[in-house]
């Protein structure tokens, strides 16, 4: 009997993963297939020049151009607000807080990163309407908003990965520099944060790959099918997630949706790409030649 | 560097976890008291009890927690042995190079953007429900599933590799040098200590599959009822979010899409915790070791 | 009554540890006890292996404070720029502590930069900004340990493709950099092979006649070759031997 059992499990252990490896290769596959033939510079600059375009002298319409710019300048804001809250709450985190502290800010940071992504973006829904309602009426969903909202999306992940870079390095690799009598800012500054930096540049990459990929957040906080390339931080803005989001159900004629194909292509080569780049800084951590003892 | 600029710096960080920290609680505050006519006087539970008829003024969300828990629960059904089967591929059957590629291969796949997949579901795996279950449109309860056991498979897979690699590896020379085989040092060495670490991976995954907006959004056709069966169409409570979140600001239609946030905020609350709780029960595991 | 505490050897005190207890993970390691180190002399600091030797020499840094979990009490006081100083007083700045009681550890600890940078790291530390200066004090400090000769040609190469009695004598010379007072060294040689480890002692030898030496040893023979005083920790307690 015991031999069946292993052989079942054995044979349902290659299904699994021909079935998984199948999935994937249908999913790449069949965009590839769809796709590939739009990629071209027609697919982001449609009939504009594309010089034009890029000096924002034209509007593109039929090319994704503008839905990159909005995606660029998104995650642009996005990381740029979550990056110095993130890395210093997480330093915080690591080099000063105390047993119970470190606690209740664990617990709320876990939390945080499970909320779903819709929940932040109701949440930058309803920040909008209280602004809107409070301080300005000229506020509504926009560019500035919807990274602010996005910001917090990231901001557990990067609170996480400084943390873990730090907390990863060895004890006499920290004691080091205090023996030598570093101050504590001096012992990070010089000893800990340049060895943690490889780890903490990963985090904030695969940050910005969710930046992004997401959908939900920006959905609710000002992106829209079509705006054109944003012309301040309270404007309306294009997205290429949304894009795609859109297009899938609203497409008006096949060559909508032949952009549509090439939007998700560039999406996912976006994504792999700061996916891959990530890995690699990781990979070559310096403190691993140093903790290699 | 003068011992106040130290201060002065610390404080700084602090401030900085403080406020990533009051966000958190902030999200939670500003739900309530946007759905607040919803939830005072006990009126929530009723809520959450019944049925979504906004011209007979009534705003239950019981049909999207119906959906959401069907959808993401027959994906656990479908994505649980999957990984589990794919975790012991990579790390109990194959070896060397083979099991290093499925790994890389697995770890890619989480950067894939769910958008990707939704789009992909609606052009290729629609028309193949429609197909062979002869399932009206398509957009139904197990498109959905399905597609989102892929999305949350991949990083289901890479936990379990995980908790099985941490298993001490000197556990399994006492059942090898017994003339055991591998899949028996798994089955009565390896599984055995690494449950909480499973318990974690398929706790986390049920929380993706909950918390993800786009996959049911665009593949289970959105259709608010309480689904029947499979072919059903359904509406979770993430996708009711984003389809009446642009309704008068004043109708208490509108109110009730704070009554999903507010039940997705707690069912996460309550899957963090039980994390946490499984967490501490694989970090005794491993002192064992 | 206050326990006597009887002399060592007829030279002034350097360290004086008093009532000294100290518990690490909840585990006591020093009970109640206390010992005075002579000046210029090389006390070695013996004892089972997990009685805490490496702990009790963080007590004389403070270093112990940046563990989880530790718990101290008593008093170390110390000689030093000829004032007795009470190092747990709050008034005494830890990082100027350090400074003045140097460390060197078992494994030797290069940082992941470059010979002369972590030579002339300690000096940065302190403030020190003038570059001739520092290169002055990183070649006579490197000569002193006898390494100049060998990585004059690459100071600019990483520390970690130092050799392991090379790296742990460049971490001998970071510690003296700052002319320490006091030198504690935590098994300095046990992961060296025999030569390095007979380099460092004759190191120690030289420098006993500026510096205060307290080095937790495993090795016998090592201890009866460079030691002037021998004090054991057993059972928490630090008993001259």
């Amino acid at each position: 009997m015991g031999r069946l059992v292993e052989r079942i499990i054995v044979l349902f252990s290659w299904l699994s993963g021909a079935i998984l490896l199948s999935v994937i290769c249908a999913v790449t596959g069949y965009l590839c297939f769809k796709g590939l033939k739009t990629i071209g510079p027609a697919l982001i600059f449609g009939s504009t020049d594309p010089m034009s375009a890029l000096l924002l002298r034209q509007r593109v319409f039929d090319g994704l151009f503008p839905a990159m710019a909005g995606t660029l300048l998104l995650v642009l804001m996005s990381v740029g607000w979550a990056i110095p809250l993130g890395t210093a709450a997480g330093i915080y985190l690591a080099e000063y807080a105390g047993v119970k502290t470190k606690k209740i800010f664990d617990l709320l940071f876990d939390l945080l990163a499970g909320l779903p992504s819709i929940v932040i973006g109701l949440f930058g829904f309803s920040l909008t309407l209280f602004l809107n309602r409070h301080v300005s009426k000229e506020l509504h969903p926009c560019l500035l908003l919807s990274s602010i909202a996005l910001a917090f999306l990231i901001l557990p992940y990067i609170i996480r990965t400084t943390q873990i870079a730090l907390e990863n390095l060895p004890m006499h690799n920290r004691l080091t520099g205090l023996a030598m009598g570093a101050t504590r800012m001096q012992n990070l500054v010089h000893v800990l944060l340049p060895q943690a930096l490889a780890g903490m540049v990963s985090g904030i990459l695969l940050a910005i790959g969710r930046c992004a990929e997401d959908t939900a957040v920006i959905m609710l906080t000002g992106v829209v099918a079509s705006a054109g390339v944003p012309r301040s931080v309270l404007s309306h803005y294009e997205a290429l997630p949304f894009y795609i989001f859109y297009i899938s159900s609203q497409y008006a004629n096949q060559q909508e949706l032949a952009t549509g194909y090439g939007a998700a292509i560039l999406l996912l080569f976006i994504c792999l790409l700061l996916f891959g780049l990530a890995f690699v800084i990781k990979k070559n951590l310096p403190c691993q030649v140093f903790s290699q003892r | 560097m003068t011992a106040t600029c130290e201060r002065a710096v610390e404080r700084l960080f602090f401030a900085a976890a403080f406020v990533s920290a009051f966000v958190t609680l902030f999200i939670f505050g500003f739900m309530v008291y946007y759905g607040l006519p919803l939830f005072s006087g006990g009126r929530f539970l009723a809520i959450l009890t019944s049925h979504w008829a906004p011209h007979q003024g009534s705003f239950g969300i019981y049909p999207m927690i119906v959906g959401t828990l069907a959808i993401s629960l027959l994906a656990m059904v479908f994505a649980f042995p999957l990984s589990m089967g794919c975790a012991i591929l990579i790390s109990v059957v194959s070896r060397g190079r083979l099991s290093r590629i499925l790994r890389k291969v697995v770890e890619v796949m989480t950067g894939i953007p769910t958008v990707v997949y939704g789009f992909v579901g609606i052009f290729l795996l629609i028309p193949l429900v429609r197909n062979v279950f002869d399932a009206g449109s398509g957009m139904c309860v197990l498109s959905a599933s399905l597609m989102l056991a892929v999305l949350v498979s991949p990083t289901m897979i890479l936990f379990f590799c995980d908790s099985f690699d941490r298993v001490p590896r000197s556990y399994g020379h006492a059942v090898l040098a017994l003339g055991g085989t591998r899949i028996q040092h798994f089955l009565h060495v390896t599984l055995p200590c690494a449950w909480p670490g499973i318990i974690v991976a398929v706790t986390m995954a049920l929380g993706r599959a909950v918390g993800d907006t786009l996959i049911a959004l665009m593949l289970a056709g959105n259709a608010v009822q309480a689904p029947d069966s499979v072919f059903d169409s359904a509406r979770t409570l993430t996708s009711h979010i984003a389809l009446v979140f642009a309704a008068d600001n004043e109708s208490l239609e509108f109110k009730a899409i704070f009554a999903c946030g507010v039940s997705l905020y707690l069912f996460t609350t309550i899957l963090v915790l039980m994390i946490r709780l499984a967490a501490r029960a694989r970090g005794k595991v491993g002192q064992v070791g | 009554m206050p326990p006597s505490i009887p002399p060592i050897i007829q030279s002034s005190v350097k360290i004086r540890v008093s009532n000294l207890s100290f518990s690490y993970n909840g585990r006591e390691i020093l009970r109640d006890t206390s010992v005075a180190f002579p000046e210029h002399a090389i006390t070695a600091i013996v004892g089972p292996s997990g009685s805490g030797k490496s702990t009790f020499l963080m007590t004389l840094n403070r270093l112990w404070e940046e563990l989880p979990r530790c718990t101290m009490s008593g008093r170390v006081e110390m000689l030093l720029n000829g004032v007795h100083q009470n190092i747990y007083a709050p008034d005494c700045g830890m990082e100027a502590l350090r400074r003045r009681v140097a460390m060197v550890f078992q494994m030797p600890n290069p940082l992941p930069m470059s010979i002369f940078k972590n030579v002339a790291f300690p000096l940065q530390l302190a403030g020190e900004k003038d570059k001739r200066t520092i290169r002055r004090r990183v070649e006579e400090t490197l000569r002193d340990v006898r390494l100049w000769d060998e990585v004059k040609d690459r100071l600019a190469g990483s520390a970690l493709s130092l050799s392991g009695g090379q790296q742990q004598r460049m971490c001998m010379a970071r510690a003296m950099i700052l002319r320490p007072e006091i030198l504690l060294l935590d098994e300095p040689a046990s992961s060296l092979d025999q030569k390095a480890a007979e380099a460092i002692e004759q190191l120690l030898v030289r420098w006993k006649h500026h510096c205060t030496i307290l080095i937790v040893s495993h090795y016998l023979d090592q201890v009866k070759r460079i030691a002037d005083n021998v004090v054991e920790l057993r059972d928490g307690q630090l008993r001259i031997r």
